[in-house]
C-alpha cells in the first residue's frame, strides 16, 4: 500500500512539471492521443486549434496494443501527448524512447484519487507467492467516473494552454461548456442507476474496467479478468466467479466491446444469465457506432445495464 | 519500482529525477550463448564482463535460438538429429510496476528431441515448433514443460519431408505444405490444422515460402508475391496476404525478424537491401538500400528504436527503424564476402543490453559495440569459430 501511495505521488509530481512547451505557436497544435476516449475529450477542448493523432482507435484495447514505427514518427512530430497513466499504456515507455519526443508527456490522471485493484485479485496474486510486495495494483481506469472525466479535461485545458497561450482563453471556454455537458450526463447516469433496484445492482463483465464506475454509481461488477486484458483468466477464475455469481445473485452479464466474446458467453450458459449486450469500457466505437463520443459511451453503457435488468 | 521509473524516464531526465535511490536490489545480468562452426560445442559468456560461465558438449555443431522468454536456449543440431535444450538460468517476471529477475546457473537439460534433420525453430506463447526437414514433421513442445524436465512432444505430419516450418498458435498449428510435384523446392503455401491435426482451413497460397517471425500479436511468413500476416482469431487463427509494394522493385523476402517492442518485420529483399514492414500502415514497406551485401542482421530489443545490420564490407550499421534511414556505421572486420558457400564462416550480431556484439570466425574474436555511442569499446577472445550467437538477459528487482 504504501508503495503505491509512493507510486501515485511521483507521477503527481513528474506530470506537473511542464517541457517541452514552445512558446511560439504556429499552424494546429499537435496532439497526439493514446486512446479514442482521450481523443474525443481532446477534441472538444481543443476544436479547430488542435491536429489529434490517435494510437489506440476505436473499439482497440490500449492494455495489449504494439506501437508501431509511425506511431513513434507521430510522437516525434507532436507538441504535446495526453496519456491516461496509471500503468494502463504498458506501451508508453519503449514509445517514448523509440519516439526521442521532446514534447510533455501529460498524464490525465493526475489530480485524480487513484482506487486500487479489486481484493480478490490482490490475494491471488499473493496466495501465487508475493504476499510480500504489491503489483501495480492501482486501477487505472478512472475515465469510467464522469467526475474523473472532468479532471481529464481540466488537465488537458492546462496542457493545450501551456503550449499555445494565444489559445488559452477558447481552451478554457471550451473546456467549460464540455464540463457542462458532462454535469448534465452525471445526471442522467445517476438517475438512471438510481431507477435499478438496489437488490439488482450486480453485473458481470469480462474485464475489471469499471472500479471507478462503481465506487462513484453503486453497482457491483464482477469480472474474471483483473484490471489488464493481458492475462487470461484461469480455469478456476471462471469456476469461482461462477459460483459468485451464483450465490450473489447476478442480475445480468456483459460482453465489453475490447474483448473477447467467449468468456462471458461461457458464463453466462453456465449461469443461466442472458447476454445483456455489449459494454463500451476501455474504447469507444467508431463513429457509426452507439457510442463514438465518450458521453454516447456513458449515456450507452447506462441504458444497456438498466435495459438488461429492468426492461428498456 | 524500476519499471515504473522506465516509464517516465523521459519526464524523470529531464526534470532531474533520479531513480537510484530505490534501486539498492536491482539486478542487471546478461549471458551469450556461441556455438561453433565445427566443433560440437555451446560457450556461455557472461556479457557484461566477457567471463565465461560454462561451456556445454552438445551432439553435433548447433544452431542456437532463444525462447521468446529467454529461460530456454535450443541447440538445433541439423546433422546430429537431435535438439537439445539449454536452461539459460535468467528468468524474467513481470509484476505490473516493476519486474523481478532470477538468476541462476546455465544447464545443459536432459531433454532432447529426436527426429531428421531438425532446422526450423519457432516459439509462439511458449510453444516451441520444431520442424525436421528429413522426415517433414513438426514436433511441438512446451518451453514449461521442457524446463520442468517432462515435455510431451506433439507430433503433426505434412505430407512429405520437405524444409518446412510449423507455428504453433495455441491449439493451432501453421504449417507449411510442400511442393508435392519437387518437394525439393520451395514450398507452395501454409495451412492450419486443429489440436487433432485435422485441417481447418484451405490452403493459403504462398509460393516460395521461405522466412517468418513474430512481432507483439502478428505472425509474419515471407513469400514470392508478399507476406501472409497471422494473428488469433475468434475461433482459429486468421491469415490475410499483404502483397508487396508496387513501389518495390522486383525482389522478395526470403529472411524476417520480428521488431521488439515496436511492432514491425525487418526483412531481407534481394541481397543489397533490407524492407521494414508495417502491416497496418498505408505504406507497408519501406526498403532500405545497403552499401555492400547483407552478412546478417538483429532488432535491439532494448533500444526499440534501432535494428543493425552487417555487411560483408565488413560495417555493422544502425538502422533508425523509425525514420527508416541508416543513420551509423562502423568498420568492424576484413571484409567476409557472401560468395562462396552458405554456411561459410561469417559474423553474427546479437545485442545484450547495453552492448551489441559481432562475432568475427575467422579471428576467433567477439567485438563489443556500446550500444549508446555506437563505438566499439573492447573485444573478447573465443575458443574456435563462432557460428550462432544468441544474448539473454535483463534487468529486475530481487527478492
Amino acid at each position: 500500500m504504501l508503495k503505491s501511495l509512493r507510486l501515485a505521488a511521483l507521477v503527481s509530481v513528474i506530470t506537473l512539471t511542464p517541457f517541452g512547451f514552445a512558446g511560439a505557436f504556429a499552424g494546429p497544435l499537435k496532439v497526439v492521443a493514446s486512446f479514442s476516449i482521450i481523443e474525443d475529450f481532446a477534441k472538444n477542448v481543443g476544436g479547430d486549434r488542435i491536429e489529434v493523432t490517435t494510437l489506440v482507435g476505436p473499439d482497440g484495447d490500449a492494455h495489449v496494443y504494439e506501437p508501431k514505427p509511425a506511431d513513434a514518427m507521430a510522437m516525434n512530430k507532436a507538441d504535446v501527448v495526453l496519456v491516461n497513466g496509471l500503468h494502463f499504456e504498458g506501451f508508453l515507455q519503449r514509445l517514448v524512447e523509440a519516439s526521442a519526443t521532446k514534447a510533455s508527456i501529460v498524464e490525465l490522471t493526475k489530480g485524480v484519487e487513484p482506487i486500487k485493484m479489486k481484493e480478490e485479485f490482490a490475494e491471488g496474486e499473493a496466495e501465487g507467492g508475493h504476499a510480500d510486495h504489491h503489483h501495480g495494483d492501482i486501477d487505472p481506469h478512472a475515465f469510467q467516473s464522469i467526475a474523473n472525466a472532468k479532471i481529464y479535461v481540466k488537465n488537458i485545458a492546462d496542457a493545450f494552454c501551456a503550449a499555445d497561450k494565444d489559445g488559452c482563453d477558447t481552451y478554457k471556454a471550451n473546456a467549460e461548456a464540455y464540463t457542462q455537458k458532462l454535469t448534465e450526463t452525471d445526471k442522467d447516469v445517476k438517475a438512471t442507476i438510481a431507477s435499478i433496484p438496489e437488490d439488482k445492482r450486480i453485473i458481470i463483465t469480462s474485464h475489471d474496467a469499471f472500479g471507478y464506475f462503481e465506487h462513484e454509481y453503486g453497482l457491483a461488477f464482477l469480472a474474471p479478468e483483473g484490471i489488464s486484458t493481458e492475462a487470461e483468466a484461469s480455469a478456476a477464475d471462471v469456476a469461482a466467479l461462477i459460483k459468485q455469481v451464483k450465490e450473489d445473485k447476478a442480475s445480468a452479464v456483459f460482453v465489453e466491446n475490447i474483448t473477447n466474446a467467449r468468456l462471458i458467453e461461457q458464463i453466462a450458459s453456465e449461469t443461466g444469465l442472458k447476454v445483456g449486450g455489449t459494454l463500451y469500457s476501455d474504447a469507444l466505437s467508431p463513429a457509426d457506432g452507439p457510442a463514438s463520443t465518450y458521453i454516447d459511451m456513458m449515456h450507452h453503457n447506462v441504458a444497456t445495464i438498466k435495459g438488461a435488468i429492468v426492461g428498456s | 519500482m524500476f519499471r515504473f521509473f522506465r516509464t517516465v524516464s523521459a519526464a524523470a531526465l529531464l526534470t532531474g529525477l533520479s531513480a537510484t535511490a530505490s534501486l539498492a536490489d536491482e539486478l542487471t545480468a546478461w549471458r551469450l550463448f556461441i556455438s561453433d562452426h565445427g566443433e560440437p560445442v555451446v560457450h556461455v559468456l557472461d556479457a557484461l564482463n566477457g567471463n565465461e560461465l560454462a561451456t556445454f558438449n552438445t551432439k553435433a555443431p548447433a544452431g542456437l535460438y532463444r525462447s521468446d522468454s529467454g529461460k530456454t536456449v535450443f541447440a538445433v543440431q541439423r546433422d546430429g538429429n537431435i535438439v537439445q535444450a539449454i536452461s539459460s538460468g535468467i528468468s524474467a517476471s513481470d509484476h505490473g510496476d516493476h519486474g523481478d529477475l532470477k538468476v541462476e546457473d546455465a544447464k545443459l537439460l536432459d531433454t532432447a528431441i529426436a527426429g531428421t534433420k531438425p532446422v526450423h525453430f519457432v516459439d509462439h506463447g511458449g510453444n516451441v515448433a520444431l520442424f525436421f526437414d528429413g522426415e517433414g514433421i513438426a514436433r511441438i513442445v512446451s518451453e514449461g514443460d521442457t524446463l520442468a524436465g517432462s515435455p510431451s512432444i506433439r507430433e503433426v505430419k505434412t505430407a512429405a519431408p520437405h524444409h518446412g516450418v510449423a507455428i504453433a498458435f495455441g491449439d493451432h498449428v501453421l504449417l507449411t505444405e510442400p511442393n508435392k510435384a519437387k518437394p525439393e523446392e520451395l514450398l507452395v503455401g501454409i495451412r492450419v490444422v486443429d489440436a487433432e491435426g485435422a485441417r481447418v482451413s484451405d490452403l493459403h497460397s504462398c509460393p516460395d515460402l521461405h522466412g517468418e517471425a513474430a512481432s507483439g500479436n502478428l505472425v509474419a511468413i515471407a513469400c514470392a508475391k508478399g507476406l501472409l500476416i497471422a494473428q488469433a482469431g475468434e475461433k482459429e487463427p486468421s491469415i490475410e496476404f499483404l502483397p508487396y509494394s508496387d513501389k518495390l522493385p522486383e525482389g522478395k523476402v526470403t529472411m524476417l525478424l520480428g521488431g521488439k517492442g515496436l511492432q514491425y518485420f525487418l526483412g531481407n529483399y534481394g541481397p543489397s537491401a533490407v524492407v521494414l514492414i508495417d502491416p497496418t500502415a498505408d505504406d507497408a514497406f519501406r526498403r532500405i538500400e545497403l552499401p555492400t551485401r547483407r552478412v546478417h542482421f538483429a532488432v535491439d530489443p532494448v533500444r526499440p528504436k534501432f535494428a543493425y545490420v552487417f555487411t560483408e564490407d565488413g560495417k555493422l550499421h544502425r538502422l533508425d527503424v523509425v525514420s527508416g534511414e541508416i543513420v551509423k556505421s562502423l568498420a568492424l572486420t576484413e571484409p567476409y564476402s557472401m560468395d562462396g558457400h552458405w554456411s561459410d564462416p561469417r559474423p553474427r550480431v546479437a545485442v545484450a543490453g547495453d552492448a551489441i556484439f559481432v562475432t568475427d570466425p575467422l579471428k576467433s574474436t567477439l567485438h563489443v559495440i556500446d550500444a549508446a555511442s555506437f563505438e566499439k569499446n573492447r573485444d573478447i577472445a573465443i575458443e574456435g569459430k563462432p557460428f550462432n550467437i544468441v544474448a539473454v538477459g535483463g534487468s529486475g528487482e530481487t527478492h
